[in-house]
Formats: structure tokens, C-alpha cells, sequence
């Protein structure tokens, strides 16, 4: 009887992996960039730098232009996590970035999904987070780590 | 049986706990989801509201004509979005200033208490007024420049051009500055500059304090900076490489009269550093920097070569600051014997809890009483205070200091400041 009992225990491990994959893949955040840009494929410390302000340019020399959501939204918080900082020590860092001369100017913040889409049709070398449920047509999604966003291992959630 | 059927029923059990997990999970992000797509959609309203009115007529309407990045309106509508550089003219703009309260225990003032007059132990100042502007040539250069109004004594102001670039960004891997720079020695004389707001404690540490106010290092240079990343991998090396006129002219910072012109020569500038991936925020580097100095105070006309030696080990990430440099400053006399070996060091720690930072700070500095930095000689001594945030223009300081100077009384201090961005 011992096997049924340790069977048991596995379908229930598994039932509770199952449930909790599918929470992670919910609040998955997926890097996206301009349809032209080349890149398919990040690492996790390549997009931190990029958000980060120390990438500055794509492979071919294409200047970034980073574009993020507004306070309070899901991508706003993830992109915090992902620097390991605050709201306020976000905003103080980009100030100091540019009165460094380390960048021209703050990120560009929009406030929805919509806009966006279209500043990142604008600019060549833009890039920017996007909730994986929000994702639009026409939206080019870049892997992080070899996986797209809803893959087990995903890292940007 | 009945154990088959206890295995059933605690199997059922557990699919449906997590099947309603799951789905609880699931309506929760439903509402979360519906609850910010609400909120985009008044941003938006909000966006094309004032689109109507005639203040943002391009800003919900972003095109490839019109450069969506570049509209302070895109932004400025909803409360939520952050305060951004202002622009005018294509010139973006903001300024930092402080009002700083110090009080010593010692009434003969040093030269560091800015506006401090001789007999009162105590008083206000208003410290560096720094105008930063900075203008986008094209995606690859700009323009930048800092403007301070710096009190003197007895309320009397100068105004000094801090900085001045021309910065051409050819890649990650040449980055060029022509002009008047931050000499690229270590990393706090990098990383900070003229405004006080960025500053977790009241002032800089005494070793890398400006030229103008004292400080012993040649902080600032005309010339040509270059830096960039070294293709290492997840070592994430970058190199600074500088050649330009560091010329000084420090006052004394103990406050007797005169000052020292060290009438610098060129100096060369070489600085590396790693930004490993594995630990994000770690910074592990060092720099080397060599000019030829004048010491009028050994001989009229003897030149000495000085080199400045540093090595930090820097960590800053998850509310965590820890910051530490050592540096050796090498005073060699060129037609003689004389050397001079100056050793300094700063270690300064603070964590954040939520709008307050409480820190703590350690540095030393012992220089040659025959060396050009006869003024200074050897102090030591811990600081320690807090920085609370007000909002995200202001913030208020307090700070205290305890310094032991050889020869001299101790010297004990409060500092009170109120620092702002605008």
C-alpha cells in the first residue's frame, strides 16, 4: 500500500506546482522592443542594464530609448524589483543620471499600454515592459534567458 | 478500501484547493487587470482632455512626425507620472539648492562652514545654487553644463561654470567628454556633483571635498574624458581614460590666509572598475592619476610630481549604500629627495527605511605638514545623521560630526540642512 501512499503525495505536489506555475505566468512582464530591432534574445543582467541606463546601445550601434508605464502599474512595479530600488529612489537616480551626463534625459513614461505601442513604432531603439496579458498585435516580445514570457523559468514577473 | 478511499478523497481535496486557488488567483487578476485598464483609460481621457484645451495638442498623438519623447505634455497630466526635466526651447533645465544651519563647538571657523564669520560658532548658509542644463544634439551627442552660485563670506556670491561638455556617445565603448569634467578620480568625485540633493549626508567626505573649498584632490579638470565598457562578460569591466589641465588654486582649508596655487600640469587619468552581473549594484575599482605640482612653501621654483592612487569597493542596491575609498596621494620632488606619502580613506554606510536614510560615516586624512596640504594635516573621526524625504523635490538632513585634528581641539558639529530640486 506504501506506493499508493507515495503516489498520493505526488499527484498532490503536483496539483500544487500546477496552481502555483500558473499564478508566476500570470504576473509574467515581457521585454519588448521596436519590430525592426534585431534583438531576440536577452539576458536578465543585459535587460537590467538596459533599464538601468548602462546599455545604451543595441548590437549595430542603434541608440536605446527606454520607455516605461506610469507609477502604480504592474510593469512600473516589476521594472523597481527588477533595479532592486524604490518609487523614489528610481526617480533620484534617473535626476542624477542626467545631471551626470550619463544619459540625455529620464525615460520616457507613458501612462498606457496603447501608447506604449506606439511610442516604441516611433523610436527605432526602444524598448520597454509590458504585462504579458497586455500584449498587442504587432508587439515584438524579446526572450529573456532563452524563454518567452508564460515559460516555466521566465524571469521578469 | 477504506484507505483507497481516504487517498481519494484527500486527492480530490487537494486538486480542488488548488483548482481554487488557481481560480481565486485567476478573479484576482481579473479584477486587477480591469481595475488598472480603468485607470489607463482615465489617463488617457485626462491625455486628450488637455490635447482639447490646447496644452498638449501632440501629446496623444504620438506620430513618426512628431517626436512623442520630447513633449513634457505626455507626462505632465496625471499626477502619478513623475516630475521630468523641464524644457525650454529644447534646452532641458533643473536646479539644486540647500539651506544648511552648522554649529561648532570651536569658534575659530575653518574654511569648509562656507559662509562662517570669525566669533560665532553658529550659523545659516546657503551653501551651492547649482543650475543644470543640458541640451540633445542628436541621439548620439549633447550639450551639458552646471552653473553654481557658491556663497563666499559674509554673503557675498560667485559663480563658477562647474562643468561644460560637449559629450559624444559613439558607443557603449567610447563615450567622449570635451571640457571642464569631474576628474575621474574614484567614485565619489564621479559619481556626485554640485547639487547636495543627491547626497545622502549633509557634505561630501573631506578627501574628496572641491578643490575651491579646501579639498586636497585636484576634483576637476579642462580636457578630454573617455570611458566606456570593456568586452569582459558578466565581469562588466569599464575603463576611464582622461588627459587635460587640472589646474588648482585651494584655499586653506584651516582658514589662515593665503591659499596654494599648484599650478598643475597636464595630468593623465586612468581609472577601471568591474560591475559584476552576479551581485547588481557591487562596484570594485580604482584609478591612477599623475601630474607635476608646484610647493612654494619647499621651494620657489621645485616641482614635484604627484600621483594619486585609489581603490573603492562600492555596493549600492536594495535601500543598501555602503561606500568605501582609500587613496594614497604621492608627493615626489622632482630635483630632490623629498617624498611625501599622504594617506586618506572614507567609509560611509546607510540603509533606507522607507523616506528615512540614517547613516553613518568614518574618514581619515593625513597629510605632510611640509607637503602644499600643510593646512590640513591629520583628522579622523565619525559622522553620523539621517536624510528623510520629504516628497521627491525636498529633503532634510541632519547631521553630526565629530573631528580630531592633530594639534587643534577636537571639533564637534551639528549640521541641519534643507536641500531641494526644482
Amino acid at each position: 500500500m506504501r506506493w499508493k501512499w507515495v503516489a498520493t503525495l505526488l499527484l498532490s505536489w503536483a496539483c500544487l506546482s500546477l496552481s502555483d506555475c500558473a499564478f508566476a505566468q500570470v504576473g509574467d512582464v515581457a521585454v519588448v522592443v521596436n519590430p525592426e530591432n534585431a534583438a531576440s534574445n536577452l539576458t536578465l543582467p543585459e535587460v537590467r542594464k538596459l533599464f538601468a541606463g548602462e546599455k545604451r546601445s543595441w548590437a549595430g550601434g542603434l541608440s536605446v530609448k527606454l520607455i516605461v508605464r506610469s507609477p502604480g502599474t504592474h510593469e512600473r512595479e516589476v521594472l523597481l524589483k527588477l533595479l532592486g530600488i524604490s518609487e523614489n529612489e528610481y526617480k533620484q537616480y534617473w535626476a542624477s543620471q542626467v545631471f551626470r551626463g550619463e544619459a540625455q534625459s529620464e525615460p520616457l513614461v507613458l501612462p498606457s499600454i496603447g501608447m506604449l505601442k506606439e511610442a516604441l513604432g516611433v523610436y527605432p531603439g526602444g524598448v520597454t515592459l509590458v504585462h504579458a496579458q497586455s500584449i498587442k498585435p504587432g508587439m515584438k516580445v524579446v526572450k529573456v534567458n532563452g524563454r518567452m514570457p508564460g515559460e516555466a523559468g521566465y524571469p521578469i514577473h | 478500501m477504506f484507505r483507497i478511499m481516504i487517498m481519494v478523497i484527500t486527492l480530490l481535496l487537494l486538486s480542488t484547493m488548488s483548482l481554487g486557488q488557481a481560480a481565486g488567483s485567476g478573479d484576482q487578476e481579473t479584477i486587477r487587470l480591469l481595475v488598472q485598464r480603468v485607470k489607463e483609460l482615465q489617463e488617457e481621457v485626462h491625455v486628450l482632455e488637455a490635447a482639447q484645451s490646447g496644452s498638449a495638442v501632440e501629446a496623444a498623438q504620438p506620430t513618426a512626425q512628431h517626436e512623442v519623447a520630447e513633449q513634457p505634455t505626455i507626462s505632465s497630466p496625471s499626477a502619478a507620472t513623475p516630475p521630468r526635466l523641464h524644457e525650454l526651447g529644447g534646452i532641458q533645465w533643473r536646479g539644486f539648492g540647500e539651506v544648511t544651519y552648522k554649529v561648532l563647538d570651536q569658534r575659530q571657523p575653518e574654511l569648509s562652514t562656507f559662509g562662517s564669520t570669525p566669533g560665532s560658532s553658529g550659523n545659516f548658509y546657503t551653501g551651492d545654487f547649482s543650475l543644470f542644463l543640458t541640451s540633445r544634439i542628436n541621439d548620439k551627442a549633447s550639450v551639458l553644463s552646471e552653473i553654481t552660485f557658491s556663497e563666499q563670506r559674509e554673503q557675498l556670491f560667485e559663480v563658477d561654470l562647474e562643468r561644460v561638455l560637449f559629450k559624444y556617445n559613439y558607443s557603449d565603448h567610447l563615450r567622449m567628454s570635451f571640457g571642464r569634467y569631474q576628474t575621474g578620480i574614484g567614485y565619489y568625485n564621479t559619481q556626485y556633483h554640485g547639487g547636495r540633493w543627491f547626497l545622502t549626508t549633509v557634505d561630501r567626505p573631506l578627501i574628496t571635498e572641491y578643490t575651491h573649498q579646501g579639498g586636497p584632490l585636484p576634483t576637476q579638470a579642462v580636457g578630454i574624458s573617455t570611458t566606456g565598457l570593456i568586452p569582459s562578460g558578466k565581469l562588466g569591466l569599464n575603463y576611464i581614460l582622461e588627459y587635460g589641465s587640472s589646474d588648482t588654486n585651494r584655499p586653506h582649508l584651516d582658514g589662515s590666509p593665503g591659499g596654494d596655487d599648484e599650478s598643475n600640469g597636464n595630468h593623465v587619468n586612468i581609472g577601471l572598475f568591474a560591475r559584476p552581473d552576479a551581485i547588481p549594484g557591487l562596484q570594485i575599482g580604482g584609478s591612477f592619476y599623475h601630474d607635476k605640482i608646484s610647493n612654494v612653501d619647499v621651494h620657489d621654483t621645485g616641482r614635484f610630481g604627484q600621483t594619486i592612487v585609489n581603490a573603492h569597493v562600492i555596493y549600492v542596491g536594495h535601500g543598501v549604500e555602503f561606500l568605501n575609498e582609500g587613496f594614497l596621494i604621492r608627493h615626489t620632488e622632482q630635483d630632490g629627495t623629498l617624498v611625501f606619502n599622504m594617506p586618506a580613506f572614507y567609509s560611509q554606510f546607510s540603509k533606507r527605511f522607507g523616506r528615512t536614510r540614517p547613516f553613518f560615516r568614518y574618514q581619515y586624512l593625513n597629510t605632510n605638514p611640509n607637503s602644499v596640504f600643510e593646512d590640513i594635516l591629520l583628522r579622523y573621526g565619525p559622522s553620523f545623521g539621517a536624510r528623510y524625504d520629504l516628497n521627491d523635490n525636498f529633503a532634510l538632513k541632519a547631521q553630526l560630526d565629530h573631528t580630531l585634528r592633530k594639534g587643534k581641539p577636537d571639533l564637534n558639529g551639528l549640521q541641519l540642512q534643507l536641500t531641494f530640486a526644482f
